[in-house]
């Protein structure tokens, strides 16, 4: 489902983020990002949804080079991924109900589909009596559920989540990797950088460990070093 | 297909009631500038009313006598081609009464009294010469010449009659493209200025767009509506301005004395209709080049 072969990421002329980079995550597969802050994890997430391209080597999401795929391409990649970020980014002028309407609305999905999903995936997070509700007038977990609907109601292949439980007491990161652990028991592939150790040690899924940049470890059923 | 257009519509709407203060400015520009633009063509139309006996390099004309006969009009024009190193005999052309008629209509457009008077029969033709040579003492002699052939009721020279008018027109052309120019400009930058500023207060829910995998063009569309719309209203304005500055010169016009000349200054409905037209596809030009550049140039944000 996701391959990098190589991949070398430099911004400027030597601020190297990651070098020569290789792993494959199978479909299905549930896989941890680990490392100390700047040892490239975000960088990679962000050179799969193609908000980065890379300096050197392939990157292939969903059997596609996203290296070298043309900019007019890769909304449509990005429609095969669910972004689950910190700081959430939701729109705070729009309800929840809305946030997650958004990301159906902008892909030109009619009102009849928005009107059957939406109200789906908030009952899968569990916010489906708070659907009117502004991002203010909920709580950071809450928050990341929203996120979270919003990033799985267009289905998609690949989740990528980026310090999900980054903002979060451990009561609730554990509710949020449930969630996650749920939507990868659909099938949908997670990707997921963390420096949370406790999320990592409890779930004991596949670990990759970033160090400045290179691959150091990558174990399955592994626990945070 | 329904979805993305009324998606479209709805976030144009909002964000045009948005930004109000900045989305009046650059409306208020475009119609200023549009009206300015409307004013040259009427401007340069009521000239050219003055000017259209003139056109053609002509420096003189004969005019015949509405009773003169075949013969008469017959010695007028050999006496003119009588003289080939003075006047251009391949330019030489005579109005018949139909042609001179038609052309009377459109001098004297603002002067129905004057117009009334005149009738395909009572009109007087016209001969219309163009000069070889720029020796203007050369040309009044030999406008002298012909005032005394049988048949001529008068003979008019450019000299006299419009070279002031034809500079005032150039100066006033000149003075007036400059300014539309420049306020286009200006508009145009207004609208580039405000939809920048609507892309960047909506920052958030561009990059939200992006990761979801809305399409360029589909995040793009609204935002160059929007400046669409801001042009075109500013369409609208001017059209309402130009209507009002003629109607108001219309009735103006009509209170001078008839045979002063100020009457052609009239310009008729067709012409009017017609810049009104110009004036609201310029308009949705200027409010679509802003935007454009604008939407093309911020969407990485």
């Amino acid at each position: 489902m996701i391959k990098l072969d190589g991949v070398t990421k430099v911004y400027g002329t030597d601020t190297v983020a990651v070098e020569g980079v290789s792993f494959d995550v199978a479909k299905g597969d549930f896989v941890f990002l680990v490392g100390p802050s700047g040892s490239g994890k975000s960088t990679l997430l962000r050179l799969m949804s193609r908000e980065e391209v890379a300096t050197e080597g392939d990157v292939w999401v969903a059997g596609r080079n996203v290296s070298d795929m043309p900019p007019s391409r890769v909304p449509f990649l990005r429609r095969s991924l669910g972004n689950i970020f910190q700081d959430y980014k939701l729109l705070l002028n729009k309800t929840v109900f809305e946030n997650v309407a958004f990301a159906l609305e902008v892909i030109g999905k009619p009102r009849h589909v928005i009107n059957e999903q939406v109200p789906f995936v908030l009952e899968l997070v569990g916010l489906q009596d708070k659907s009117e509700r502004l991002p203010n007038q909920l709580s950071g977990g809450e928050q990341q559920r929203v996120s979270i609907a919003r990033a799985f109601v267009n289905r998609p292949l690949i989740m990528l989540a980026d310090e999900p439980t980054g903002n979060l007491d451990p009561a609730t990161s554990e509710g949020i990797m449930g969630l996650l652990q749920a939507i990868n028991e659909t099938g949908t592939t997670v990707m997921m950088a963390t420096h949370d150790h406790r999320v990592v040690n409890a779930m004991r899924r596949r670990v990759v460990q970033l160090d400045r940049g290179a691959v150091v470890r990558d174990q399955e059923r592994g626990v945070y070093e | 297909m329904m979805a993305r257009i009324e998606y479209a519509l709805r976030e144009t709407w909002a964000s045009f009631r948005r930004n109000l203060t900045l989305t009046m400015a650059a409306v208020l520009t475009s119609a200023i500038a549009l009206l300015l633009v409307g004013t040259t063509f009427l401007i340069q139309r009521a000239f050219e009313n003055l000017l259209v006996q003139w056109r053609g390099d002509v420096a003189m004309i004969v005019f015949v006598r509405s009773d003169a006969s075949p013969e008469q009009i017959a010695l007028i024009d050999g006496t003119l081609r009588a003289a080939p190193s003075v006047i251009d005999v391949d330019k030489l052309r005579y109005f018949d009464k139909a042609e001179s008629y038609a052309e009377a209509q459109r001098i004297f457009v603002g002067d129905p009294v004057t117009l009334s008077l005149l009738t395909p029969e009572t009109i007087p033709t016209q001969f219309k010469v163009v000069p070889l040579t720029q020796d203007t003492d050369l040309v009044r002699s030999l406008a002298d010449q012909y005032r005394t052939l049988p048949g001529v009721e008068a003979v008019a020279l450019a000299e006299d009659e419009f070279e002031i008018i034809s500079t005032l027109s150039a100066f006033v052309r000149t003075v007036t493209l400059i300014m539309s120019l420049v306020l286009l400009g200006v508009a145009i930058g207004l609208i580039w200025s405000t939809i920048r500023t609507a892309m960047f207060a909506r920052r958030r829910e561009i990059e939200v767009m992006k990761l979801v995998g809305a399409t360029n063009w589909f995040i793009r569309i609204p935002f160059m509506l929007e400046g669409l719309l801001q042009g075109l209203i500013g369409g609208v304005a001017s059209c309402a301005g130009v209507w009002v500055l003629n109607s108001a010169w219309t009735s103006g016009v009509a209170a001078f004395k008839p045979g002063t000349g100020i009457s052609s200054l009239v310009v008729p409905s067709g012409y009017l209709s017609g810049v009104m037209l110009i004036l609201l596809l310029l308009g949705a030009i200027i409010g679509a080049i802003g935007s454009a550049i604008a939407a093309s140039r911020f969407l990485d944000v």
